[in-house]
């Protein structure tokens, strides 16, 4: 009797608290955003892809699938600290196309008004766009800035993320930092392979956010944990031991190819200005590797727009360049075919990879409705000798200097 | 008057019962925007918005940006799983009804509907740079 008493006074004892409750919990909402893009190019040496990421890319016979996605997430908000997200992409992807796409699954825990403890899937947050790419509605361009954005395939972790707000004179600055693990599967160019990557994340931001400026800087710690699968038969070769009494310096050489437990530094800095008719961004990043098969490279970009009520026109100036000199290694004491063929294939390994690219776009973005916009954007890439790492070029065979990309495109939020 | 007095057509409204008289833009704006949870005297807030014609004036007159800048703003915050943007009801008569029931609530409806039921924190001027 007395726990049927104590029952329903807690049952009566629920029901006063949920009447006056300011919300009903749970609140759940479904929403979504996608793109339906198309670009094409006037090469067909030379595909274009939005992210290393993707395959196959566009050429001078145009596409869809490297612009077009659709979006779907779902909040459960629990009560009022708890929260639950679950976003999911249909896109151009490599790998597992259910997995590789759950971008956000976690759970974020608000003790108090202005800090969010989450663990789950997250965004990698490294870069100003990096955790809303795909929500093409939400940023100005046809696509992030090809040079900045492209040569980063990493877009969530499974992990967990701590950020604080502070009011700081009339702005709020966020300090947030970050640490997990992250599986992605990226394509191999020229072949069918996917080589699969696990990288330990660790990292940090800050950010000032005031009026109608916003400045950020970064700092991200990456751990290549796995050896990139089409390596290891140049590995091996490179450590048998009668390749090393021909060519001695091919055992050092394996240490200096070998990805496994090599380490990856994202610093970046980025400022930007809105105030509603004129707008500017500009983003800078130095990424630090010891691999050579993935080179320090330093990107930038600075954007300018204007509105014009519901038109937007904009410029858009890209900049990457691999900074790390080319491996150089002393040659075998006997012209032996098999070793003379391995060393052709580190040649193609290290100079093959890296990136050397300036672009110049113009564009235009049209806000026909409110959850709606159109735009189009020129682009003009000038590609330097082997700098063609985020495209993807065929096998053999030159490769253009210069290309131009047009695209067409609808965002849209629901 | 001597000076003539730019026409506002929205007015913020809070419960009747909120102990504090008025709110400027900038914190309305903040309240709105989802920079700020908490009302100045430290209570909860939870800003209700609209889904009718009013809302683009609404977010006009208090940025200065029209509404679809708004909406780009808040795609970014929600599909970066940081927040999400106020809760959305039909009409005036909706967000009268809320605010009238709920303490923490802040809205906003058409100057013309307000009555003595629930109190005017700001109304809201056209933007001036």
């Amino acid at each position: 009797m007395k726990t049927i008493r104590s029952l329903t006074t807690m049952l009566l004892f629920w029901v006063a608290i949920t009447a006056f409750a300011k919300d009903s919990y749970p609140d759940f909402t479904v929403t979504g955003f996608g793109t339906l893009g198309a670009s094409g190019t006037d090469t067909s040496q030379l595909s274009f892809r939005g992210t290393t990421k993707e395959t196959p890319g566009v050429t001078d016979s145009w596409g869809f699938d490297s612009d077009s996605r659709l979006g779907l997430q779902l909040d459960a908000a629990i009560n009022s600290s708890w929260h639950a997200t679950v976003q999911w992409v249909a896109r151009n992807t490599t790998g597992d196309f259910l997995e590789q796409n759950l971008e956000w699954a976690f759970l974020r825990w608000r003790p108090a008004d202005n800090l969010d403890i989450r663990a789950g899937r997250l965004g990698f947050d490294t870069f100003m766009l990096s955790e809303y790419r795909n929500v093409g509605y939400a940023y100005l361009w046809m696509r992030p800035p090809h040079e900045f954005y492209g040569g980063l395939p990493i877009y969530h972790f499974d992990g967990a993320d701590i950020a604080k707000k502070f009011t700081v004179g009339e702005g709020i600055m966020t300090i947030k930092a970050f640490g997990g693990h992250s599986f992605i599967q990226i394509p191999i160019p020229n072949s069918s392979v996917i080589a699969d990557r696990s990288l330990s994340i660790a990292g940090g931001k800050l950010a000032y956010e005031v009026g109608n400026w916003n400045v950020r800087m970064s700092y991200s710690y990456l751990l290549n944990n796995l050896e990139l699968a089409p390596l290891q038969p140049v590995l091996d070769g490179l450590n048998n031991a009668a390749v090393n009494t021909v060519w001695p310096s091919a055992q050092s050489l394996s240490q200096q190819i070998s990805t496994k437990n090599k380490a990856f530094h994202y610093s970046s800095i980025g400022l930007a200005y809105d105030d509603g008719v004129w707008l500017t961004q500009l983003e800078a990043s130095y990424i630090d590797t010891d691999l050579i098969t993935y080179p320090s490279v330093a990107n930038g970009y600075f954007s300018l727009g204007r509105r014009f009520g519901k038109l937007t026109l904009y410029s858009l100036f890209g900049i990457s360049e691999t900074l790390n000199n080319r491996v150089k290694f002393s040659n075998p004491l006997a012209p032996v075919p098999a070793v003379a063929a391995l060393q052709n294939s580190i040649g193609r390994l290290s100079n093959l990879i890296g990136v050397d690219e300036k672009s110049i776009s113009l564009g235009l973005r049209w806000d026909i409705h409110e959850h709606v916009a159109l735009k189009t954007q020129w682009s003009h890439y000038w590609l330097g000798d082997n700098g063609t790492a985020l495209w993807l070029a065929p096998a053999s065979g030159p490769t253009p200097d210069i290309v131009n990309v047009w695209s067409v495109g609808m965002d849209f939020v629901f | 008057m001597a000076m003539p007095v730019p026409q506002a057509d929205v007015a913020v409204i809070a419960h009747i019962k909120s102990n504090f008289s008025s709110l400027t833009a900038k914190q309305v704006q903040d309240i709105f925007m989802g920079r700020t949870r908490i009302f100045p005297n430290g209570k909860f807030a939870l800003p209700i918005d609209q889904s009718s014609p009013l809302r683009a004036e609404f977010y006009e007159e208090l940025t200065g940006r029209p509404v679809e800048q708004i909406n780009a703003y808040w795609a970014r915050i929600m599909f970066t799983g940081q927040a999400s943007p106020p809760q959305r009801l039909p009409d005036d008569e909706a967000v009268l009804q809320t605010v009238r029931e709920n303490e923490g609530a802040i809205g906003y409806i058409d100057k013309t509907r307000v009555d003595g039921t629930i109190r005017v924190l700001l109304l809201v001027q056209p933007w001036k740079p």
